[in-house]
């Protein structure tokens, strides 16, 4: 495993800050609740508070991506955000790759191009919002991993050597340039899982996306998002993992929900849970299951939780 | 050897007449003449160097659908774009296949920015009505995400009732928060940024079709025990 990072997480986030601004995802919020409460567990035992606010709305990346939004609501919806944002004078953390990616793609493009800035400031004003791009993108697994020392030494339900396959997403390794590691082969991931006391998976389509990105999942899901989760499960069976972790809820719908559909496309018997990585680290470090929403998963986790030796309910 | 023999044509027998700073002979380009071709796809201006494409291929090979639809190709796309053979995109069923995961851009020599190309040809499609069947359960969606500040905010009561008993049951609030104010705000900015009405303005009705225009659109197909069985 390669322990360089491309950025050292101590030079992109120097300083642990005391509190954040939960950026909320509408997947992560909705169909697993359980993410939305295992980062603000996570977090808060990690010793950073949370800020979120009722009045932050939807990133509007997805739906853009979709071709159902004009670049202008999405722009104008991230100046008003993120300007929100900046009224409290913290750093976003996201906890979902597509805010993570639309939030810095579109901030970029507002902050690069003084016309578009203006045009989205001009919209927002009536509302008393300004935005300047004062607040920094994060994703919560970036501060994962710079607090890995302190996840580390709170572990109080360790993996056992529980197999690990973790999924990055497309729209975290795609930003290139400013990520944690090399986007072509990430392990970050894979050093946290050991340092949790799992066995991290290396399987062979590791970094094939979910194919759920721009609606697909909607519009080609038979013609071509389930041959290409087959090849992915293929090789995550062969590999033998046991649980695969996301760090984008969006993903997740498409690794747990598609399964059962497969099963019965390819006459396969897939069974592998998904859970997201926040999930995993707030139950090593003692959450209660209750607490992480499992019942929001299509794929049962018993296995998993019997092999860590947390029984549903304990 | 070499080297000398080209010194010395330079200086004598091939060497041109005219002086080195006036040679230079721009090749001519699409972009001569057909007026704004580039500015014509990248409406927005969020591409910028689509003309610096090496036509490598790579794209091709990283693209998890071309391995599946060999028909979709993005290097014959950019190709076709910065030719001008605009109907072969613009009807093609092959370009509503991109998953979006950007691989293709991570690996691009010269940094080409393809789904944001995608997006907007995309765009120009549904402009001409095509490819609306791929962007009617969107337009729905995006009608909802209006109203509630939220993408997929479920509409049915059993759903809703299931979210709400399964946050209330981990200890969040029954609804993810967003307040009245929230969603006003939002749904305003899609009525002042025309969104609103660019929903309302493509209909399904008036859908024309797509043809399969790169290679006949075959799709392979993962057969049983992971085999690979082309059609």
């Amino acid at each position: 495993m390669q322990g360089k990072r491309v950025v050292k997480p101590e030079n992109k986030i120097p300083e642990i800050p005391q509190s954040v601004f939960l950026f909320r995802s509408c997947t992560g919020s909705l169909e697993y609740p359980g993410t939305e409460n295992a980062v603000r567990e996570t977090l808060r035992i990690l010793g950073i508070e949370v800020v979120m606010d009722p009045d932050q709305t939807c990133c509007s990346g997805y739906l853009l991506t979709c071709s159902a939004h004009k670049p202008e609501v999405s722009l104008a919806v991230t100046a008003r955000n993120l300007a929100l944002v900046e009224g409290k004078n913290l750093d976003t953390y996201t906890f979902c790759n597509g805010c993570y990616g639309y939030l810095s793609e579109l901030s970029h493009i507002l902050l690069h191009n003084p016309a578009y800035l203006n045009m989205a400031n001009d919209l927002v004003a009536q509302w008393g919002y300004h935005y300047e791009g004062r607040t920094k993108i994060f994703h919560v697994q970036e501060m994962w991993y710079r607090l890995r020392d302190r996840i580390a030494d709170q572990v109080v339900r360790p993996l056992n050597g529980l197999k690990v396959g973790v999924h990055y997403g497309c729209h975290y390794l795609a930003k290139q340039y400013g990520i944690l590691d090399d986007g072509g082969y990430p392990t970050f991931h894979e050093e946290l899982i050991e340092l949790m006391g799992g066995t991290p998976v290396f399987y062979k389509e590791r970094q094939l996306c979910c194919g759920y990105a721009v609606g697909r999942g909607f519009t080609h899901r038979e013609e071509t998002v389930q041959p290409h989760l087959y090849k992915k499960f293929i090789s995550a069976r062969e590999a033998g993992v046991d649980l695969m972790t996301t760090v984008c809820p969006g993903c997740n719908v498409a690794l747990d929900r598609e399964q059962p559909n497969l099963n019965k496309r390819y006459s396969e018997d897939f069974k592998i849970a998904v859970i997201d990585l926040a999930q995993l680290i707030a139950l090593t470090l003692g959450v209660p299951v209750q607490k992480l929403g499992f019942e929001a998963n299509t794929v049962p986790l018993d296995d998993v939780l019997k092999k860590i030796g947390t029984e549903k309910g304990s | 050897m070499l080297r000398e023999h080209f010194a010395s044509a330079e200086d004598e027998l091939i060497a041109c007449i005219l002086p080195r700073e006036v040679r230079a002979l721009p090749r001519e380009k699409d972009r001569d003449r057909i007026e704004n071709l580039y500015s014509k796809v990248d409406i927005y201006g969020l591409v910028e160097n689509l003309e610096n494409c090496l036509q490598c291929g790579k794209c091709t090979g990283i693209c998890p659908v071309a391995s599946l639809s060999p028909s979709y190709n993005p290097r014959q796309i950019i190709h076709d774009i910065l030719n001008g053979s605009e109907k072969r995109w613009l009807e093609s069923e092959e370009i509503w296949r991109c998953f979006w995961c950007a691989s293709c851009y991570t690996l691009c020599p010269v940094d080409i920015f393809f789904p944001l190309l995608m997006m907007q040809i995309r765009y120009l499609a549904l402009a001409s009505r095509h490819g609306v069947k791929y962007f009617t359960p969107f337009k729905r969606f995006a009608q909802r995400a209006r109203e509630d500040g939220l993408t997929f905010a479920p509409g049915s009561p059993k759903s809703r009732e299931r979210i709400m008993k399964i946050r209330s049951s981990i200890g969040l609030s029954p609804w993810p928060e967003i307040s009245d104010r929230a969603r006003e705000q939002y749904k305003a900015l899609f009525d002042l940024t025309g969104t609103t009405a660019f929903l309302e303005s493509i209909r399904e009705e008036e859908e024309k079709p797509l043809a399969l225009t790169y290679l006949g659109g075959r799709i392979t197909r993962a057969g049983k025990k992971g085999r690979q069985t082309g059609k």
